[in-house]
């Protein structure tokens, strides 16, 4: 567990908001030096990070997980060192207000999302709206000028904290639980066992909905993709099934769009092996990197993996430790056996 | 000062627990007030009697903070709770606070796809929000607190921009920190005090219920200067006429609130002097809130009393901020009016 921490830690301090992926990039070098083969950058923001097999001819298996986070972007600056702004991603308003953030600009201004206080406040309490909102610089708007542009990206201030010992709680988990999971994975296999070549994206601009990995996987053509991203965890009780447990391992999603046989195979290889999982269903589109990799190139077997995580898209996402080592137990045991294709 | 108040800040101290704050209190002024009168009365205020020519003066300000209190644990080992004291709920979400005890936690809500088309849009309800504090059942939430248990926010200090503080209880830890730096001075002699001082940290101030109550009957003073902050709206977008106060623009000289027309003669007094020794000063231009001095004025014999206080925006939240000049303002005008005489 101290490794996964570890690298989780390294890439919860980069920041990469969706489209500005690239100020990640030292971070992913690092990372990666002396578990993969090649490394590689693409126009659109994906890194590719390639792991052989000892095997000649490896069938190829792409397991993606995405790099980009939600944010804002600055689309003003006004008196007073207040900068209006849009959303990078899907937010819920409604829990901006006194939000602490971090404007990265020339260079990195503290920032707080305005919240208005009661006394101004009519009627029935609405969640304010993106266009209500502002960021608190404390500067004058000429040294602010200075320091920030518009079209600027702002993301949530972070801050790790550890919770109740196996929980881990930051703004940016969404989806680098899984990219964490996935380079430990990577790690962790062994090269004369995998029966794939793996070739491992940290993807671009998933929380746009733009999806810039389905580009590389047109490119590779793998045999197999696995996309993980982070779902849904049960806070209150839900009667809905819409919700997954955290600390119970691993989620397959069971969908429409994902490979119906694979995903069969997977789960009951896994069982024979003794390795626990969870699963739920999302009838008709997954919202992931998923929707778009399965229909990139010629089609793509693609089968979906999810961690459980709760408050997405807040400054307090939170995924306990061991969900991520099963993902990563899951990805190595895939890599081992090509015979799920079948 | 700042130093002060970034440690007093971190103290945990939710109305009616207000200990912690009190013991750094003490720790902080005990080589300062040797061979004064000091003593913690039942609600918890702790009174330093300092002394001094001239009438009864009582400054105070409240050791207390916004928080939350455990109301009970789900089947699922979430934690339901009610605020102590004035919580805007829009300022809850996703939000991370802390019990007394050191356990963390997360407040959570339903997330937005599971809301139904009414609920989306409104604001959260206290209610609908529980903390997680990574729990899975009832029993093992049980393990690490208990019904009647209380979190405040987990925030930190932070200087920002050009001179802005941002910290969580600086309501009105900024008012203990100026008190704390007033006794040091008398102690060294940088003042001497035109009244028979009394400094009272008080507790409870959040709930409306407040400790100044039994403090003020016990001094019984014929001045009173709460030292606080205001909750005003000097953001972008907001029209001027409900700013009621701007950061920066030096210490707020109410001359009402929604709890207390202040002494009208005290009040000119203390604005003459601010003005006369150029400290920047300014006046709510709205009325709002209330504090302390609601209590104070219309206790025992009753007391002449005035509010100083600094400009805060997204007060009782986890970011919680005022400007630093408005805090040296503040003390530069009751260390003014200390060394002055008594209005006439």
């Amino acid at each position: 567990m101290k490794k996964i921490k570890e690298i989780l830690n390294a890439l919860l301090s980069s920041n990469t908001p969706t489209g500005f992926e690239f100020y990640g990039n030292d971070t992913i070098k690092s990372l990666a030096e002396g578990i993969f083969d090649e490394i590689k950058t693409d126009s659109v923001g994906n890194f590719l990070l390639v792991k052989k097999s000892s095997k000649q001819n490896a069938k190829k298996l792409l397991i993606d997980a995405h790099y980009d986070t939600v944010g804002l972007m600055v689309t003003g600056v006004f008196k007073g060192g207040f900068l209006s702004v849009t959303q990078l991603g899907g937010l819920d308003t409604s829990v901006l207000p006194s939000t602490e953030v971090t404007v990265l600009g020339k260079e990195n201004v503290y920032g707080i999302i305005t919240s208005t206080p009661p006394h101004l406040k009519k009627g029935e309490s609405k969640s304010p709206k993106m266009d209500e909102l502002y960021v608190d610089t404390g500067y004058s708007k000429e040294k602010l000028s200075e320091l920030v542009s518009i079209g600027d990206p702002i993301i949530y201030r972070n801050k790790v904290d550890y919770i109740n010992g196996d929980y881990v709680t930051s703004a940016y988990l969404d989806d680098k639980a899984c990219l964490c999971a996935l380079i430990y994975a990577a790690s962790q296999m062994d090269k004369d066992k995998m029966e794939f070549d793996l070739y491992l994206t940290a993807s671009a601009q998933e929380e746009t909905g733009k999806s810039a990995v389905a580009r590389l996987t047109f490119d590779l053509e793998p045999d197999l993709a696995v996309v993980t991203d982070v779902n849904f965890a049960r806070t209150e009780k839900d009667d809905s099934f819409d919700c997954i447990e955290a600390g119970k391992g691993a989620s397959f999603d069971i969908s429409a769009v994902t490979d119906r046989k694979i995903t069969k195979n997977i789960m009951k290889y896994l069982t024979s092996e003794g390795v626990g999982y969870q699963c739920s269903c999302e009838p008709s589109r997954t919202s992931t990197n998923a929707d778009y990799v399965s229909i990139s190139g010629n089609g793509i077997p693609t089968v979906l993996i999810s961690v459980p995580l709760k408050s997405m898209h807040t400054p307090s996402e939170t995924v306990n430790l061991n969900d991520i080592k099963s993902l990563s137990d899951v990805l190595v045991k895939i890599s081992y056996n090509d015979k799920i294709l079948n | 000062m700042k130093e002060l108040l970034n440690k007093l800040s971190l103290e945990f101290g939710p109305s009616g627990c207000e200990d912690r704050v009190r013991e750094a209190i003490k720790e902080e002024i005990k080589d300062y007030i040797v061979g004064k009168e000091s003593f913690v009365d039942p609600l918890g205020n702790y009174i330093i009697h300092i002394g001094g020519n001239g009438p009864k003066l009582m400054i105070s300000a409240h050791m207390d903070e916004v928080g939350f209190m455990v109301k009970g644990i789900t089947d699922e080992g979430l934690l339901k709770f009610g605020t102590v004291g004035g919580i805007d709920p829009i300022c809850l979400g996703a939000k991370r606070v802390i019990s007394e005890s050191g356990v963390r936690g997360n407040i959570v809500m339903k997330p937005i796809h599971l809301l139904s088309p009414s609920e989306r849009g409104q604001a959260p309800k206290i209610k609908n929000l529980s903390i997680d504090i990574g729990a899975s059942t009832k029993k093992e939430a049980e393990e690490l607190t208990f019904v009647g248990d209380y979190f405040t926010f987990d925030s930190d200090y932070v200087e920002y921009g050009e001179g802005f503080i941002k910290g969580k209880a600086l309501d009105d830890r900024l008012g203990c920190a100026i008190m704390c730096q007033l006794i040091k001075d008398i102690y060294e002699g940088k003042i001497e005090p035109k009244y028979d001082t009394y400094f009272a940290f008080t507790t409870r101030e959040e709930i409306g219920y407040s400790g100044a109550y039994g403090a003020s009957m016990r001094i019984r003073p014929q001045y009173a200067i709460v030292i606080e902050s205001k909750a005003v709206a000097d953001i972008y977008g907001v029209d001027e006429d409900s700013e009621v106060a701007r950061l920066g623009d030096g210490v707020i000289i109410s001359f009402a609130d929604r709890g207390a027309i202040y002494d009208h003669t005290f009040v000119k007094h203390i604005k003459a002097i601010a003005d006369k020794n150029e400290i920047k000063n300014q006046t709510n231009r709205y009325i709002s809130g209330g504090n302390d001095s609601m209590h104070i004025q219309k206790n025992a014999e009753g007391a002449r009393v005035s509010t100083l206080s600094c400009a805060s925006r997204y007060i009782h939240s986890q970011s919680d901020v005022i400007h630093e000049d408005d805090l040296f303002a503040t003390y530069e005008t009751v260390k003014e009016v200390l060394k002055n005489d008594r209005p006439n």
